[in-house]
């Protein structure tokens, strides 16, 4: 009887083997982060990964709060649909927003976005200096992700003032929430992470094109100096750009911008987000929420040129303001290379002629799917940026040299009279409509209160100017909440203790 | 369907002439026969007849009558049949004896598989309940838990689609889990199985045992919370060899009682002309004139049905002679949806063996392969996603055929008539779609038996399972299944292979002795299994041709669908159990399992589930014995700890996505990301549960009861904790909370006339409770997008506005609380419901409340069972009472911009105060400003009552006894199943529908409850015949 036992038990034993091996398994088709932040690949696939968000930040989210929420652009309201006031609120200041938080998705994505650059840089921060390899390419690494931290801390300092700051991976549930920091204290790093950045990095020349460079970092840090109001600093930084040799401006200025699939890091790009055309999912498609709407399939087909266009519905956004059109001054070739117009036979509104977006109109193969770039920082910009400096520090005529280079390129005759201030702004807002550069700067320079408002009057006064129909008009509540931050999304105040 | 029949009938014809030489062959000595009958004179077919201390045995036929060979005259005849006392009658050299049965009263000595072991039915202590298949053969269905709907108390069981082969949902006692599976463990021989159930055969089943409480599940350790139900597949009858051939066809159909009453092309068109009119704009010019439509119609959803026909073909042959037991079953199930192109079919066969190799030592080894094909156009979904919903909110006005009576390709009006979707042709997408699966199941046992001593039984099992299927979709360019598609769209096909191997080692000691009056049992044993799953997808599109659907004939091979995978876990278990009783009346039981588990972090590997109960046969008790009336009382009571850990593979791991990928200029980088967070401590879901228990028998249990109380604690729910996304993650896999569960359940069972007419009734009812007493940390409530699961309240209610009909007009807009900006008047009226003035939809002033469950307040089932000479009639009703359903369609279908159709009733929306309706539906005027409040916001406008009571089945047979020398035993039957659904629900056919989530895959069990006008439940006509021989 007890060999009876002992066989049936045995051969129970033999099956089974080992319990403590039976019970570990790992996955096998997926990696896990035990094993993965230990050879050089993995922090160059991880420091790829985190420039990921960029593109659904620039492609989804960058121009409503940046761009449309701003006298440049407007939408063409279609009273046929609704659904449409996520976006609209952000188009007509009237972003709601109780106790501090917003449920606006848009601010709500923004967010998220950069803190997914965040905590996928601060992987790679924690843990290179860990594993051996190649100084060039470990500072490299590094250099890339200093650079996108500081540079996605920088957007949520713009846009929301203070907010959570995360320098290290978050292991676990009780981490995951940060008491707000100040906004000096987030500006504070930011600027650590990029003056780190920029010793780490190699410049473009030596850069593979599209990734961020020493060139990007100083412009970076340059212009948080000027949000800042450090002039100096910011001069001496941009000076350096501009002596590198390694940057200067298309000739014509419509070159400046991305095609679908040329023309891309040009050498007048500092950095710009990329994109390619295709079914991998590393396309964009911003060019089609830019186009009035609703469109034809002839209509659409004329601008972008694709083997299977469809029609568009409901409405179009970032369509140029008439106040944006009037801002150019005769002769300036970039009316014409940023501002081009369609006729919209669908639309509601007798003049059935709409303006939209020329400078991103770029033709291309798939319907909505382009691999056109976008600029975050252009070499005009870090000239603006230096005239801006040199004329904050009484450095007139240094500014204007700087200002005219932009100015001559662009068609016109030097700059005359009037305040220079006034006048690099304003060229800053030709030069760079639609770069997402129009709120921060109206902002920062402490025009965004006045402008606003008077914006909203003349869209109130004169609503089919704003490609309204006629008998629609704007929302009763439009222009009431006019504030330099977006109020911190309530889907993040909803899950944070701290606000 | 005759025609076939015959042709089998003549294969059985030949089949069993084979086995009557084989036995004529064996026969000699004398022949003994008679006829079996009860006390009321009917005659007993299948009645047992063995020659005492033999193995040489018989049955009696359809008319009562044995014949049995025995060696002389001199032996003694053992009469048995289930329900009725064991008659021993000795031959006395006649040849003829015929004897009567008298109905046991002791029908609860009946034994009852329970786990890992059976028990004689009057000593199980834990709260278990049996359905043998006889009860449920008839009902013509594919799923056994189709056909146990509305039998067992306690477990809801709902048909949440009319899919042929899929949709149901079984929930014992009410579990439930927030992200974890709440589906029971399905045992089957002993081996709890990872794949379906729906895929077996349910006539290779002998009896299914449903174990309720933790006493009867915590053998099953960290898989029992959901309950479990063992499955027992056939074996063979003492003695006997039993041919038996069962058949059914039948049509199946759609009600039109139920289906949502949509408008007609005129209506349609009436509609949008007064949608511009009141708009005070042009009227586009196809609108003009309604009357115009007038004959030119279009149902697209009828279009999408049919009339279709279902079968089934069993083989059953069971043999329990010498030393072997054998069951074979083979069978044939295809039925045909009543969507087009909606095909399944099940071709499976069950061999079950046993051998006495010797006294001491039996094997037995069972093999059931089965083939399952089906072919399901996207039926169910939300908008844009399931075809039947996509069709329902068609414009009826758009042709479903051309002029020369071709299907149309798609439809688009220009924007201007504010169409602003293209339709696909549905009638294309669901026959050119192939969405088919393949799948080979092969389901095994083996045992090693081994009796050293008297009382102690070591047993080895080893168990598999392997599944391959093969899911094949094409989507040609012609047709889509998509919304907003315009055709030709681009072809896309999806290959997807899965392998599973799950192997399963038992390893069991049994010893059980009685002395004196103490009957003790005692169980050890070990377990380990293992389950492999591996899959390959492949994605293509862009095709050149769409007759040649393979991967290399694509232009583009799909980087997101196309990818390999494989998913493991373990689980090594010991487990032991004492049973004890004293005097078969003082009944006591302990169990213990420990589970370790790959699933469980790498801190809490461990898991320990520990039971106990006991109960008292009072009727034993000699105050008791004396009350005639009072046949049988127990009382019983448990308590145990049972564990879920359907908390998913290596969830319990941070994960890395290497498919985060880059572009650098030209290039693309391959990028990879960190993409959830690790938790070491991640364990089980822990259900605690107390059962008091009731079973009572009354005049000579002609009526028999049960009752059960429950009450669980289910803590450590596996939730994906949502964390703010300041880091960089979304979620934290987490055990949390708390949920309590009580309930009570009631069993009738009960045989109202016995006699030439005989009539019993069964009928249950069940009313489960759930409270969520606590969920994570700082979280006191977790919302959906239409639900809330909330601390202090039951799980996952409908939350939204409170509709309060209309705003009749200037008067009362200003008297109420308005949506600012936004009410009008005739728009909808929503409750304020914290008093501050103003309608807030979420955030801080949010006025949202719960307005609704979607569980119901009891669920019931009566089963009534006629017989009259050779008539019988059975009708099997179930019913659910208090629970709400989401008409979500109603975002679509009462859109008042006029972009979809819509139901019949918005003809009666408020066009102004002279003509306001039914104040049900609002204003069209002011396009989505006013009418998205009424359509975006989840208010009770959505909430239905979802009470039924439906007549399950209802079967009239005739037995025609022996009709010829082969034939021993003839039966033919009629059925209707879903015969009658009886219910105030208004959105949609089926109120035992409840898809899950908002249809963005987000939600799960929190989200329960929703209606997207899934696949309707057919009315399924049917014939059939039972043939034995």
């Amino acid at each position: 009887m007890k060999k009876g036992i002992i066989l049936t038990f045995i051969i129970g034993a033999v099956l089974t083997g080992c319990k403590d091996d039976f019970l570990e398994i790992v996955p096998e088709t997926s990696l896990s982060s035990a094993t993965f932040f230990t050879k050089e690949a993995d922090f160059q696939q991880a420091v790829n990964g985190a420039y990921a968000p960029l593109r659904s930040i620039v492609n989804d989210r960058a121009w409503l709060l940046g761009e449309l929420h701003s006298d440049n652009a407007y939408y063409n309201r279609n009273p046929l649909f609704g659904a449409t006031e996520q976006e609209e609120d952000l188009a007509d200041f009237a972003v709601p927003a109780a106790n501090g938080v917003t449920s606006n998705v848009h601010v709500l994505n923004q967010y998220r976005l950069d803190y997914q650059i965040i905590a996928r840089t601060n992987q790679i921060l924690a843990s290179i200096d860990n594993v051996e390899f190649k100084a060039e390419s470990k500072n490299n690494i590094k250099g890339q992700a200093l650079f996108l931290r500081a540079y996605a801390y920088f957007e949520l300092a713009r846009y929301f003032g203070s907010v959570p700051l995360h320098l290290t991976p978050v292991a676990n549930r009780q981490e995951a929430a940060l008491p707000l920091s100040q906004e000096e204290e987030v500006y504070a790093q930011i600027i650590q992470d990029a003056s780190e950045a920029i010793p780490l990095l190699p410049p473009k020349s030596q850069q593979e094109a599209g990734r961020v460079t020493s060139g990007a970092a100083r412009t970076l840090l340059a212009n948080v100096y000027i949000v800042q109001k450090r002039w100096s600093e910011a001069e001496a930084l941009l000076k350096e750009v501009v002596s590198s040799n390694e940057y200067d401006l298309m000739p014509d200025y419509a070159d400046a911008f991305s095609n679908n699939a040329s023309n891309k890091n040009n050498i007048e790009s500092v950095f710009e987000v990329q994109f390619m055309e295709g079914a991998a999912g590393l396309n964009g498609n911003f060019l089609y929420r830019f186009l009035p709407r609703p469109m034809s399939v002839e209509e659409v087909v004329a601008i972008t040129g694709t083997s299977n266009p469809q029609p568009l519905d409901i409405q179009g956004y970032n369509i140029p303001t008439p106040d944006l059109i009037a801002a150019y001054e005769e002769g300036d070739e970039r009316e014409e290379a940023t501002i081009a117009y369609t006729t919209i036979s669908g639309s509601a509104r007798q003049n059935k002629v709409f303006p939209y977006i020329k400078k991103y109109a770029k033709t291309h193969s798939l319907h909505n799917n382009h691999g056109i770039n976008w600029p975050v920082y252009r070499y005009s910009e870090v000239l603006l940026f230096l005239a801006e400096a040199l004329a904050q520090q009484g450095k007139s005529g240094e500014a204007e040299t700087y200002l005219n280079i932009v100015r001559n390129r662009a068609g016109l005759d030097d700059y005359s009279g009037g305040n220079l201030l006034e006048g690099i702004y304003h060229e800053r807002r030709v030069e760079l409509a639609f770069e997402n550069k129009r709120w921060f700067d109206l902002v920062r320079t402490g025009r965004a209160v006045d402008v606003i408002t008077a914006y909203g009057e003349r869209i109130k006064a004169n609503p089919q100017d704003y490609y309204y129909p006629e008998g629609a008009a704007p929302r009763p509540h439009v222009f009431n909440n006019i504030s330099l931050y977006y109020a911190l999304p309530a889907d993040e105040a909803a899950l944070s203790p701290h606000f | 369907m005759k025609n076939y029949l015959l042709e089998k009938v003549r294969y059985l014809f030949i089949l069993h002439l084979l086995f009557l030489s084989v036995t004529s062959a064996l026969a000699q000595g004398v022949t003994v026969q008679g006829k079996v009958t009860d006390e009321g004179g009917a005659v007993l077919p299948g009645v047992t007849v063995v020659l005492k201390g033999t193995s040489i045995a018989a049955p009696t036929g359809a008319d009562g009558v044995y014949s049995i060979n025995v060696p002389d005259g001199s032996g003694t005849l053992i009469f048995s049949y289930i329900g009725f006392q064991n008659k021993e009658v000795p031959i006395n050299n006649r040849s003829t004896v015929n004897v009567q049965l008298g109905a046991d009263a002791k029908a609860l000595e009946e034994v009852v598989v329970v786990g890992y072991g059976s028990q004689l039915k009057k000593e199980v202590t834990g709260a278990v309940q049996t359905i043998s298949t006889k009860e449920i053969k008839d009902i013509p269905v594919s799923q056994v838990t189709q056909k146990v709907q509305g039998r067992v108390a306690g477990v809801q069981i709902n048909q949440t689609t009319g899919k042929p082969g899929q949709g149901m949902s079984v929930r014992i006692r009410g579990q439930l889990s927030v992200t974890g599976g709440s589906d029971p463990l399905y045992v089957v021989d002993g081996f709890p199985i990872t794949g379906s159930i729906g895929a077996i055969n349910p006539d290779e089943i002998q009896e299914i045992t449903i174990l309720k409480d933790a006493a009867s599940t915590s053998l099953y350790g960290s898989r029992a919370a959901n309950g479990v139900v063992l499955i027992t597949t056939k074996k063979g009858a003492a003695g006997q060899t039993n041919v038996s051939f069962s058949a059914f066809a039948g049509v199946q159909q759609v009600p039109e009682r139920g289906r949502i009453d949509m408008m007609d092309a005129v209506e349609f068109a009436q509609f949008k002309k007064e949608y511009y009119e009141d708009a005070g704009q042009p009227v586009p010019e196809i609108f003009q004139d309604p009357s115009q439509y007038e004959g030119k119609n279009n149902d697209w959803y009828d279009a999408l049905l049919r009339t279709a026909p279902i079968r089934s073909y069993n083989l059953t042959v069971t043999s329990n002679k010498d030393k072997l037991n054998t069951a074979l079953v083979a069978g044939i199930f295809d039925q045909e949806g009543v969507v087009l192109n909606n095909e399944y079919k099940r071709y499976s066969a069950r061999l079950n063996s046993d051998y006495e190799v010797s006294d001491k030592i039996r094997i037995g080894l069972n093999v059931a392969p089965s083939y399952v094909f089906d072919n399901t156009p996207r039926t169910d979904g939300d908008r844009g996603t399931g075809i039947l919903f996509n069709a329902l909110h068609t414009w009826p006005i758009m042709p479903i055929y051309d002029e020369n009576g071709e299907l149309t390709m798609f439809n688009r009006f220009p924007a201007n008539t504010g169409n602003i979707y293209a339709y696909p042709n549905w009638v294309r997408s669901a026959n050119e779609l192939v969405n088919e699966t393949e799948t080979i199941n092969l389901l095994s046992n083996a045992y090693i038996q081994y009796k050293p001593i008297d009382g102690l039984v070591l047993k080895s099992t080893f168990n598999v399972e392997t599944m391959n299927s093969k899911f094949m979709f094409f989507n040609p360019s012609t047709a889509t299944s998509s919304i907003n598609t315009p055709i030709p769209t681009t072809a896309v096909s999806v290959r997807d292979n899965l392998q599973t191997f799950t192997w399963l080692n038992e390893n069991l000691a049994t010893y059980s002795k009685s002395f004196d009056e103490h009957s003790f049992e005692l169980l050890g044993g070990f377990t380990n299994q293992q389950f492999r799953f591996d899959r390959t997808r492949l994605q293509a599109d862009t095709y050149a041709d769409d007759r040649l659907p393979t991967v290399q004939g694509a232009i583009n091979i799909n980087r997101g669908g196309t990818y390999s995978g494989v998913e493991e876990w373990s689980l090594t278990s010991f487990l032991s159990r004492l049973t004890y009783n004293y005097k078969g009346k003082y009944l006591f039981s302990a169990a213990v399992r420990s589970d370790g588990s790959s699933r469980f972090g790498e801190n809490n590997r461990w898991g320990i589930f520990p039971s106990a109960s006991i109960g008292w046969v009072v009727s034993d008790e000699d105050f008791l014995h004396d009350i005639e009336q009072i046949s049988f009382a127990k009382i019983r009571a448990s308590y145990g700890v049972t564990g879920n850990n359907n908390i998913g593979n290596y969830t319990q791991y941070a994960l890395v996505n290497n498919t985060v990928n880059a572009v650098f200029g030209d290039n693309i980088a391959p990028g990879a990301a960190v993409v959830s967070l690790a938790n070491n401590n991640l364990g089980w879901e822990t259900t605690k549960q107390f059962d008091f228990g009731l079973d009572l028998g009354l005049f000579n249990d002609r009526i028999q009861f049960m009752y059960d109380f429950y009450k669980k604690t289910t803590t450590n729910l596996l939730y994906s904790v949502q964390v703010p996304q300041e880091s960089g993650f979304s979620n934290f896999n987490d055990n949390i909370g708390e949920i309590d569960f009580w309930g009570h359940e009631f069993a009738l069972s009960t045989r109202n006339i016995e006699g030439k007419l005989l009539w019993t009734t069964n009928a249950n009812i069940s009313f489960n409770r759930n409270k969520v007493i606590a969920l994570a940390d700082g979280i006191d409530r977790v919302y959906g997008t239409f639900h809330i699961t909330q601390v202090g309240q039951p799980f996952g209610q409908f939350y939204g506005l409170i509709d309060d009909g209309l705003y009749m007009n200037e008067e009362d807009l200003n008297s109420s609380p308005q949506v600012p900006g936004r009410s009008t008047v005739g728009s909808i009226k929503l409750r304020d419901v914290n008093g501050d003035g103003i309608i807030t939809y979420g955030g801080d002033n949010d006025d949202r409340s719960i307005i609704g469950n979607p569980f119901p307040k009891f669920t019931y089932g009566i089963v009534n069972n006629f017989q009259y000479g050779k008539f019988d009639l059975s009708i099997v009703g179930s019913g659910s009472y208090g629970n709400q359903l989401l008409v979500r369609h109603l975002y679509s279908t009462a859109n008042l911009d006029g972009v979809f159709n819509m139901v019949d009733d918005v003809k009666y929306r408020f066009r102004s105060e002279e003509n306001p309706g039914k104040g049900v539906f609002g204003t069209t005027v002011g396009g989505g400003n006013v009418t998205g409040i009424e359509r975006d916001w989840m208010s009770s406008h959505f909430i239905a009552d979802a009470s039924y009571f439906t007549i399950k089945n209802i079967t009239i047979g005739y037995t025609l006894g022996a009709i010829s020398k082969f034939i021993k035993s003839a039966r033919v039957y009629t059925s209707i199943q879903q015969a009658w659904v009886f219910t105030n629900y208004w959105g949609g056919p089926n109120p035992e529908t409840s898809a899950q989530g908002d249809g963005n895959g987000n939600g799960g069990n929190l989200s329960q409850g929703i209606d997207f006008s899934n696949y309707p439940v057919p009315r399924t006509f049917t014939l059939g015949a039972n043939l034995n021989f």
